[in-house]
């Protein structure tokens, strides 16, 4: 070697030792990056190196010596390289004390360690040795960055490639849960989320904005932010804030009509899993509102034969030609409200005369479905209290009260039946109801009419035997008036009277 | 004494009393004839119809059918499958109370109202129905069946 | 009119010689005395009994004895037969007044010691009558075929089961098997309709003739001399008259309970179903149903119940034989012992019946 070299590797040296003793505190990292490997080249960007935190504060051991045998000496506390649920441990050493995250000038949570422990990716992992997450899962190891920084893998942008590096793998995923989806990375970039997200728009929801980030549960967990009963409040949280929603222009009073709704009701109050929360119409992760034209499909999921009813009625191609939404239009879509017959007919607060004009043959057909339905409606009530009438009164009316339940069902087949707006239809079904509910009311009428006949024949049967027994009575005492005259009948002048 | 030495007065009131007397008794001959004479009059509704358990000889019951049977005042659905087994559900849809029927095609429960199904053991599989049926017991005694609550 | 009526009675004389029953229909008397009232009991039990005959015929007309169609068939009387209420429910509560009547004729005729000589038999004949009273509203109970009286009929068969040696085989005799069940039912019918009245009315015509014969019990008194003239009116018209004046008034509030209380019909026998709470036997049986509650499981060798039975029928036995062994009635002389007897039984009775009613 000639003298330049020569120089060159002690000007080296000498630039090392200034390096080193310029940034004394790592000597791992000096040592590290000089042989080039991939972690020291990342942690020169970690946050936890610009906080002043060296290799040993995770690593262990003794980060002032730059000579390797005392730096790693497992005396001093140099672990190598952890593994397992020991990484999760290492992180929390620090990240769950609050003392220390005050001391080292940070705000950010310190529950996440016990949080990751009770959520689903704290479960075992197939190995059976360690959980299925640590925090270097999804935060990496050498190269930590805040959240908000982009080149964080749990930064807004990235988070979806860091979820689907695992559950994008049918393989992987398999081992765990063979029935859990891999396709939502796929349906995320058809939703409008998706596609916001892929362009840059921080705002949007990606997976942990809706799972949680390290407290992620299962969907039928009861606890899960994604659980029927607290979906709808998940997304309300982005989609019933106006400021934060401001730039999109599309509503936020969703959630607000959605708890006064059937559906809302059902779920958020009577805690019914039958009711469809946001994603049963919109979708999970390709959450998106319905085509105007597949409405009834989605609302027909759960009312099959409405949809099916109005599907092959005229209404169909009506709606679509004139590029109405179908259900929605009568029933509204988040604040849909008990449907009671007043939604149907001609009057004001009826839907039909918002198309239908007055004078038209089905102006005339929907005034006519109305007056079948309260109809029946009437000749239910009429029917249902005769016969109440008469069982108060304590007369045998089992089996017209059996029957009561008939005239319901033929009122709820009703409701259902309108969907085909098809007045012939409708009355035959309706037509079965007032058979049953004109029956029920005459045996109703006929019992009740029965009793006060017992109670006039009692009165008039007591007439006729009081009126006997006086008539008898007076007739006794005439006779022995009589026998005594004649001296037939026994009796001592002391007894005046027989008993 | 004698009856004729008296005239008018008790004379009347003899009669009276007298016309009283029987008067009153056709009365009530009549008061007791004619609810009589309507109880033997055959009602309209010619005999007692048997609707609580409408179950009967084993043979009566085809197969691959349901029957409805009012039990007490709820109706039941007796179901008898292809192979011969029978079980019984109660008829009351868990969605809103309309009464279910068996669909033949369909091989399965199902309610008219708002297409609720049932499979054959009466578990809720499609539609609103947020509970399965509760189920009957099936009681074949010699030729009969009987129906009964399970308690 | 009379004069066909004379025509009549001429046929018919000249035929059967009816001239001896009618002087002796005319001699009748009957005593009057402070106990006469209890004379009335007889005949308003007679009465009623007829009343059940006639409901009870009028009911066979749509009544059907099967366990599959007694409840429906009854169900139907009370409401698509024109007054089928009434039939029905006049022979419930007839029965109940029948066996109401039935027994304070027989603690009045106990009362006034009119068991005593020469009226051994109609004492023996009407407690005979008494205890198939019993058995009428026993069987009859469980024809509605319904929940109470299912239970009920189970309870009370079970009951006669204990009785050693007969017992298990009369239980089954009863039941027409093991159990309780349609064959039950079967049984029942046939004993309501046909065998007991059959014997009721034989006895009845027995008690009856020996009643004419005899003519009426009269009470003891102190120092009384036989054959002194005593207080009669004659049987005919007067008394019958006065029977006729108080079964018209029985007859009508036969009608007003029939209507204002009319009678329940319950639930439908369930067998397979579990017994529900408050199961009781019907009001003349309850001072023994709650009188065998009370009895301890084990008395020395012998079961509670089997004990319980046997007395009481020990006690109806020697009710039954009273005329034999009530020494002083021939002396004519008073039994104070056997009044007070009488008086511990009714007390007994009365205080165990409201017991097991409030229960």
């Amino acid at each position: 070697m000639n003298g330049i070299r020569r120089w060159i590797a002690l000007g080296a040296l000498v630039s090392c030792l200034i390096v080193t003793r310029a940034a004394s505190a790592d000597e791992c990292l000096t040592c590290h990056a000089a042989l080039g490997d991939k972690p020291s080249t990342l942690f020169k960007a970690d946050i936890h190196h610009v906080k002043g935190i060296t290799c040993a504060g995770c690593h262990g051991g003794d980060a002032t010596s730059s000579d390797m045998e005392p730096a790693m000496d497992r005396k001093a506390g140099f672990i190598g390289k952890p593994n397992g649920d020991s990484i999760s441990v290492l992180c929390a050493r620090c990240h769950s004390d609050a003392q220390q995250m005050k001391r080292l000038h940070s705000s950010i949570p310190t529950g996440q360690l016990e949080l990751l422990q009770q959520s689903v990716h704290g479960n075992l992992a197939t190995s059976g040795k360690s959980r299925i997450a640590q925090c270097t899962t999804c935060h990496g190891s050498h190269g930590i960055v805040a959240v908000k920084d982009p080149r964080s893998p749990v930064h807004p942008r990235n988070v979806v490639a860091t979820c689907t590096r695992c559950h994008s793998n049918a393989t992987y995923i398999r081992s765990y849960n063979p029935s859990l989806p891999v396709d939502q990375r796929e349906k995320y970039l058809t939703s409008v989320h998706g596609t916001r997200n892929a362009v840059g728009d921080l705002k949007v929801a990606e997976c942990a904005s809706c799972h949680g980030s390290h407290n992620i549960l299962p969907p039928k967990d009861v606890k899960s932010s994604i659980y029927p009963t607290n979906l709808p409040k998940t997304c309300a949280k982005c989609h019933s804030d106006a400021d934060y929603m401001k730039e999109y222009g599309i509503p936020t009073n969703q959630f607000e009509q959605y708890a006064k709704s059937v559906h809302g009701i059902a779920l958020l109050e009577h805690n019914d899993l039958g009711a469809p929360a946001c994603n049963s119409c919109h979708g999970n992760h390709g959450a998106m509102p319905p085509g105007v034209e597949s409405i009834s499909k989605v609302c027909g999921t759960c009312h099959a034969l409405n949809s099916e009813l109005f599907s092959s009625s005229p209404h169909k191609k009506a709606f679509d030609d004139l590029n109405v939404p179908e259900c929605e239009s009568c029933h509204g879509k988040h604040e849909i409200l008990v449907a009671t017959s007043a939604l149907l007919g001609t009057s004001p607060e009826a839907v039909c005369a918002r198309c239908h004009v007055a004078g038209t043959k089905s102006f005339d057909e929907a005034g006519m479905m109305r007056r079948l339905v309260d109809t029946l409606e009437t000749s239910e009530s009429e029917a249902r209290m005769l016969v109440e009438e008469a069982e108060q009164k304590g007369m045998e009316i089992g089996e017209a009260k059996f029957r009561l339940r008939d005239i319901r069902q033929a009122r709820l087949e009703a409701r259902t039946m309108v969907h085909a707006f098809n007045e012939e239809r409708l009355r035959t079904i309706i037509g079965k109801g007032l058979t049953v509910a004109a029956w029920a009311s005459e045996e109703g009428r006929q019992a009740i009419d029965d009793y006060y006949f017992r109670r006039v024949g009692l009165g008039v049967s007591t007439l006729i035997i009081t009126i006997l027994v006086i008539a008898l009575y007076l007739f006794i005492r005439r006779i022995e008036r009589q026998q005594r005259q004649r001296g037939t009948v026994t009796s001592h002048s002391s007894h005046g009277s027989t008993s | 004494m004698n009856d004729q030495s008296t005239v008018g007065g008790p004379q009347t009131k003899r009669d009276f009393l007298k016309i009283v007397l029987g008067g009153g008794l056709l009365a009530w001959l009549a008061a007791v004839m004619y609810p009589l004479v309507a109880y033997l009059k055959p009602p309209k509704q010619g005999e007692v119809q048997v609707t609580s358990v409408k179950v009967g000889p084993v043979t009566g019951i085809a197969e691959d059918s349901g029957t409805i049977v009012r039990f007490g005042n709820k109706p039941v659905i007796l179901i008898r499958n292809a192979s011969g087994e029978m079980r019984a559900f109660s008829a009351t849809c868990t969605h809103l109370d309309c009464t279910v029927q068996y669909r033949k095609d369909m091989g399965m429960i199902w309610c008219a109202c708002h297409n609720g199904r049932y499979d054959l053991s009466g578990r809720n599989i499609a539609g609103p129905p947020p509970r399965p049926l509760d189920e009957y017991r099936v009681i074949i005694q010699g030729e009969d069946v009987f129906l009964s609550k399970n308690t | 009119m009379s004069r066909i009526g004379k025509a009549l009675y001429q046929w018919l004389d000249e035929r059967l010689h009816l001239d001896d029953l009618v002087t002796f229909m005319d001699k009748k008397s009957v005593p009057v005395h402070r106990g006469s009232i209890w004379y009335y009991f007889g005949g308003v039990t007679l009465f009623l009994f007829i009343i059940q005959v006639f409901t009870g015929i009028l009911l066979l007309l749509y009544y059907k004895g099967s366990d599959q169609l007694a409840f429906e068939s009854i169900q139907f009387l009370m409401s698509k037969v024109s007054f089928g209420w009434l039939i029905r429910s006049v022979h419930s509560w007839s029965a109940n007044l029948f066996v109401l009547s039935a027994v304070i004729h027989m603690f009045s005729v106990f009362f006034e010691r009119a068991y005593r000589f020469p009226r051994e038999l109609t004492w023996l004949t009407g407690m005979l009558m008494f205890f198939i009273a019993l058995g009428f509203g026993f069987s009859g109970y469980l024809l509605p075929w319904n929940e109470l009286a299912f239970f009920a009929t189970k309870v009370g068969t079970e009951i006669v089961g204990v009785v050693p040696v007969v017992g298990k085989p009369l239980m089954v005799l009863l039941r027409g098997g093991e159990e309780v069940s349609g064959a039950t039912l079967s049984r029942f019918f046939g004993f309501h309709v046909a065998v007991l009245p059959g014997l009721f009315v034989v006895l009845l015509s027995v008690h009856l003739i020996m009643v004419q014969r005899q003519g009426m019990s009269e009470p003891l008194e102190e120092g009384h001399q036989q054959g002194a003239r005593r207080n009669t009116i004659p049987f005919f018209p007067n008394f019958l008259l006065r029977d006729m004046l108080l079964w018209l008034i029985v007859l009508n509030l036969l009608a007003i309970l029939a209507v204002f209380f009319p009678w329940e019909l319950g639930k439908k026998a369930d067998a397979f179903a579990p017994a529900p709470a408050g199961i009781k036997p019907e009001w003349y049986f309850l001072f023994m149903f709650e009188t065998l509650k009370r009895f301890p499981a084990k008395v020395l060798v012998v079961e509670g119940e089997v004990l319980g039975v046997l007395l009481f029928g020990v006690a109806g036995l020697l009710w039954t034989l009273v005329p034999l062994w009530d020494r002083k009635r021939d002396q004519g002389r008073r039994n104070r012992v056997l009044m007070y007897v009488g008086i511990a039984v009714v007390v007994y009775i009365l205080v165990f019946t409201i017991i097991g009613w409030l229960a």
